[in-house]
């Protein structure tokens, strides 16, 4: 009975989470929608947004959220050159049908579902191979949770997809948690001790209702097991100890006669299938009756879906744009509207109707205005965040760091004489050469502090020296041996390194110093080199 | 801050540019070397003004030492163990005969026998002990030494903010130093195989000519981006860049060499004696967090033994550097705390150890704000439970940050969750500060 009232109250609290207003025609274009509903709120608070970024500053800022990379210097003359019309769809495309777009977006749904608030990311990289495979055959985002939350460790294909729950199975608290925050934007841990101070919505009875689901699912040897039965009890901050049922964030519960306690025999037969399962190398049965594939067909029913799509859309556009449209992510319900809900409702649903193909919501973001606004804003107060008025600086992740290290040090004319899918195989044989070299650097979370500690690695060690200051052939230092004129170099290392000419005050500067280091050119070469890696220019996406 | 507040209004954008724009210029006549920083934007670390300026050293006795043979002797009973307890400089105050240096100076310390943190495997207890609590699902914590770098750096330090030592391999996993959600800005530089930092020293491949005037060319070319745009995270890449050559001149801070012979000769030749050494120079410069891990005193077989060779080195040193400190008139400034993941048994196992133990242990505190001669907590006769005073690790935590003038309930924010720096409803001990 209580438990009902309780589901009653969710569902006029979630009312909240109804469109106020009529949502745009389904039939518009994304980039369109999302112009409009950004553009409305604007006017209405006279906010003006900043001018579109050149084209240079675009197709570096496309290249790295898309595939991972800077651009090489032959892709951004060529994209600048093109008096084609339609050439920023198309270079969409082009990187989107690369295979560096499926490698880039896997290790970034990696990060985002092993990433916590905290930047937990000892278990990054667990399931890094499943998404790749899953993302090349084209699996849209509902397939990809299924594998994930339900995998099947007989398939090759999705076999790694299992290190997700096995991470997590020993702390079904955890276990709990990342689940809620990773696929439906909703940190429920605050609701482990009490009810949610501040958020109606987050009630006891959600994380013990969130963790019926789960806490059945445990380790059998080096498998991953679930019970057929189970009962969750916690102790509420006032009253009697409570059993909770398999709830889910809406408020929706599962009935079923598999919600109690495990008796004596279970238990007896669960310790047995742990031994047998360890002597015979293969996971114990599933059950007749599974609480997580539960959890996963009502999260995907249409009038429980909201929780899904909308979380994904917001970490896309939060990914692409540098700021959620809830913010933080974590934190999607009633008391944390988004900036602009019409839209997120929106973009969700359109999400939703096209089979939750994450591509799709991907390139109507990149294509939208709101994307391609310039990051510089001359006003003395730059308009909040959530206007998505300017185009935010983004720290590199350690990923595309390490990358864009690689092909910037290269010579460029190499990837200029390079057809395209040779390029192509070029750069991804660089990048995959990157990995390790990324491990030297932190995943970003918001608000992300750089520290001394990797300043003192980009100017101290051997590393960075022997990697990426050398004159070898093919490198831009070794392009730079039979470069005579100041003017010259300076151009050839700004342009290679930021993808655009260098202005006025940097031309002086860097010619200045070369003309007071003539006895050692190459040297001076190789220290220009540096500081154009070391500024900020090349730290963020811009 | 409730979430609400989240509406995104024009009336609510204040310019964090505006904001960190005014606090810079305040703070600009104190300090002498913020040149540049301005044009570059400032991170969130300019938003604090630093009041006083305490520091810690954290003699971090890993893997458990044992407070019967240190701080808390029960000698007489079956358990008790071989060793005498001796009297101190306090009255009525009692410690193991391994440790008659710090006897002596009893009443400048205060020691906490009524700790019952409960967990008792390494990994765990390590964090715990580190943390003040525990790390709850979908958030890490900072550790003391994060928190104590963020509430005590300077803005123009040219030194380190939080160093840890960690010789031995032993343990060294269980009590890596972390940031948590604080991020890398406050991440330790961590020294594992030798007592200089890495990346610290100018290669020999290049110039100090070229070294300075190549980070010149890097404040040009970030000072063209920089225009037009402003963010906390791009204030912290420039001032990382900013504080390289300090950190490089305090190379010679890691260097136990630069102390005079008698100095040395005070502290003794052991690897422990000279980190502390060198945990003394850094914070006398100014580091706010000094952690040295001295590995391995868990002793499930040899207790007695191994107490017998560890604990005398740790009396020596600590109280070399209590008097160091005090000579220097450093007490105030800098707390020496000991403290490991747990304690150890009462109970003597089949091969003569003591097995981990966490319900009933000791740590010491000194200097720093903390009550000289302080004994606060009881153990039962055998030292099984705690009869009187009972600490937890949050208890604690909030004692050592209030006496160095960090209020313990202030909130950290986590986007727009406040995360109070020890857990609701726990109470520093004021009868323990100064």
């Amino acid at each position: 009975m209580l438990t009902h009232r309780i589901t009653l109250t969710i569902v006029l609290v979630f009312a909240g989470f109804a469109p106020a207003v009529e949502l745009l025609p389904a039939n518009k274009p994304i980039e369109t929608v999302i112009d409009l509903a950004i553009q409305a709120r604007l006017q209405a608070d006279g906010v003006q947004p900043a001018p579109q970024a050149d084209d240079a500053t675009l197709i570096r800022r496309l290249t790295l959220d898309l595939v991972g990379r800077i651009p090489t210097l032959v892709e951004t003359d060529d994209y600048v050159g093109s008096s084609d019309p339609n050439k920023r769809a198309k270079l969409v495309d082009r990187l989107m049908a690369s295979p560096g777009f499926v490698r880039f977006q896997a290790e970034q749904l990696d990060v985002m579902l092993n990433s916590t608030v905290a930047g937990d990311d000892r278990r990054q990289g667990s399931v890094r191979n499943y998404l790749r495979t899953a993302l090349a055959d084209g699996k849209t985002w509902d397939q990809i949770f299924r594998d994930l939350m339900l995998p099947n460790e007989d398939d090759p294909k999705t076999k790694s997809a299992v290190n997700f729950l096995k991470a997590r199975a020993r702390d079904t608290d955890r276990l709990t948690n990342d689940v809620s925050v990773a696929f439906f934007g909703v940190n429920v841990s605050c609701a482990q001790c009490h009810d949610h101070p501040l958020v109606a919505d987050w009630k006891q009875d959600h994380f013990y209702g969130m963790k019926s689901f789960l806490d059945r699912t445990y380790e059998a040897g080096n498998f991953l097991a679930e019970r057929g039965a189970g009962l969750v009890k916690f102790k509420p901050t006032r009253g009697p100890e409570r059993s909770a049922q398999m709830m889910f964030l809406t408020g929706t519960i599962v009935d079923s006669p598999t919600v109690r306690e495990l008796t004596k025999d279970e238990q007896k037969r669960e310790k047995e299938l742990i031994e047998k399962a360890k002597q015979d190398k293969k996971a114990p049965p599933a059950p007749p009756f599974s609480a997580r594939a539960q959890l996963v067909e009502l999260a995907l029913k249409p009038k429980e879906s909201q929780f899904f799509a909308r979380s994904i859309v917001n970490r896309l556009w939060y990914r692409l744009l540098g700021y959620g449209l809830v913010m933080p992510l974590d934190q999607m319900h009633s008391e944390n509207p988004a900036s602009h809900p019409a839209l997120l409702d929106w973009l969700a649903r359109d999400f939703r109707d096209h089979g939750y193909n994450l591509r799709q919501t991907i390139r109507g973001i990149v294509l939208s205005q709101t994307y391609s606004r310039s990051s510089i804003d001359p006003r003395e107060i730059p308009p909040a965040a959530s206007y998505f008025a300017v185009g935010r600086l983004k720290p590199l992740t350690p990923m595309q760091l390490a990358a864009s290290l690689r092909i910037a040090t290269r010579d460029p004319a190499g990837f200029a004489g390079m057809k395209p899918d040779e390029r192509e195989r070029q750069i991804e044989s660089l990048v995959s050469g990157a990995a390790g070299f990324a491990a030297y650097f932190e995943e970003p979370g918001d608000d992300f502090q750089i520290g001394v500690a990797e300043a003192l690695f980009f100017s101290n060690s051997d590393r960075i020296a022997q990697e990426f200051l050398n004159n070898h052939g093919g490198t831009l230092l070794g392009r730079l041996k039979t470069v005579t004129d100041p003017r010259e170099a300076v151009t050839l290392l700004v342009r290679t390194v930021y993808g655009r000419l260098p202005n006025a005050d940097e031309m002086k500067g860097l010619t200045d110093y070369l003309a007071r280091r003539t006895d050692r050119t190459p040297e001076a070469y190789k220290q220009i080199l540096w500081a154009l890696l070391t500024a900020s220019e090349f730290r963020f996406t811009y | 801050m409730r979430a609400k507040s989240f509406c995104g209004s024009v009336d609510h954008a204040i310019s964090r540019r505006g904001f960190l724009g005014a606090t810079v210029a305040a703070g600009a006549s104190a300090f002498a070397d913020m040149t540049g920083l301005d044009q570059l934007g400032s991170s969130a670390l300019a938003s604090q003004m630093k009041k006083n300026q305490k520091r810690v050293i954290l003699l971090w006795l890993a893997g458990g030492a044992s407070q019967l043979e240190t701080f808390d002797p029960k000698p007489g009973v079956q358990t008790g163990g071989p060793f005498r307890a001796i009297p101190t400089s306090v009255p009525g105050v009692h410690i193991s005969e391994l440790m008659p240096q710090m006897a002596k100076r009893m009443h400048k310390t205060c020691i906490i026998r009524g700790l019952n943190t409960k967990i008792g495997d390494h990994l765990n207890g390590a964090q715990l002990m580190l943390r003040g609590r525990r790390n709850e699902a979908g958030l890490k914590y900072p550790d003391i030494g994060a928190v104590v770098a963020r509430e005590m750096a300077r803005l123009e330090s040219q030194v380190p903010d939080h160093v840890t030592f960690y010789t031995q391999t032993e343990g060294r996993y269980y009590a890596l130093g972390d940031a948590g959600f604080f991020g890398a800005r406050f991440a330790p530089m961590e020294l594992t195989t030798e007592n200089r930092p890495g990346n610290i020293r100018r290669r020999d491949g290049i110039t100090a000519l070229d070294h300075q005037q190549r980070a010149d060319l890097r404040v040009l070319l970030s000072q063209q981006f920089a225009k037009g745009r402003s963010s906390s995270t791009l204030g912290s890449h420039n001032e990382a860049y900013e504080r390289v050559r300090g950190i490089m001149a305090s190379e010679t801070l890691f260097d136990v060499t630069q102390e005079p012979q008698k100095v040395r000769d005070r502290y003794g030749p052991t690897q422990f004696a000279e980190q502390t050494l060198i945990a003394r120079r850094l914070v006398e410069a100014g580091v706010p967090f000094v952690r040295i891990g001295r590995a391995w005193w868990d002793c499930h077989g040899q207790n007695f033994e191994t107490h017998q060779e560890m604990v005398p080195e740790l009396d020596h040193v600590m109280a070399t550097l209590i008097d160091d400190l005090h000579e220097r008139g450093l007490q105030d400034d800098v707390m020496v705390v000991t403290l490991s993941e747990f304690g150890r048994t009462p109970r003597i196992n089949a091969s003569l150890g003591r097995d981990h133990f966490a319900s009933a242990w000791s740590m010491s505190m000194t200097g720093g704000g903390i009550k000289g001669g302080a004994v606060w907590g009881k153990t039962d006769p055998l030292g099984n439970t705690v009869s009187d005073q009972e600490v937890n690790a949050g208890t604690l935590f909030a004692t050592l940050y209030a006496a160095l003038g960090i209020n313990p309930h202030k909130n950290y924010y986590v986007g727009s969750r406040p995360v109070p720096l020890v857990d609701e409803g726990i109470e520093e001990i004021d009868d323990l500060i100064a």
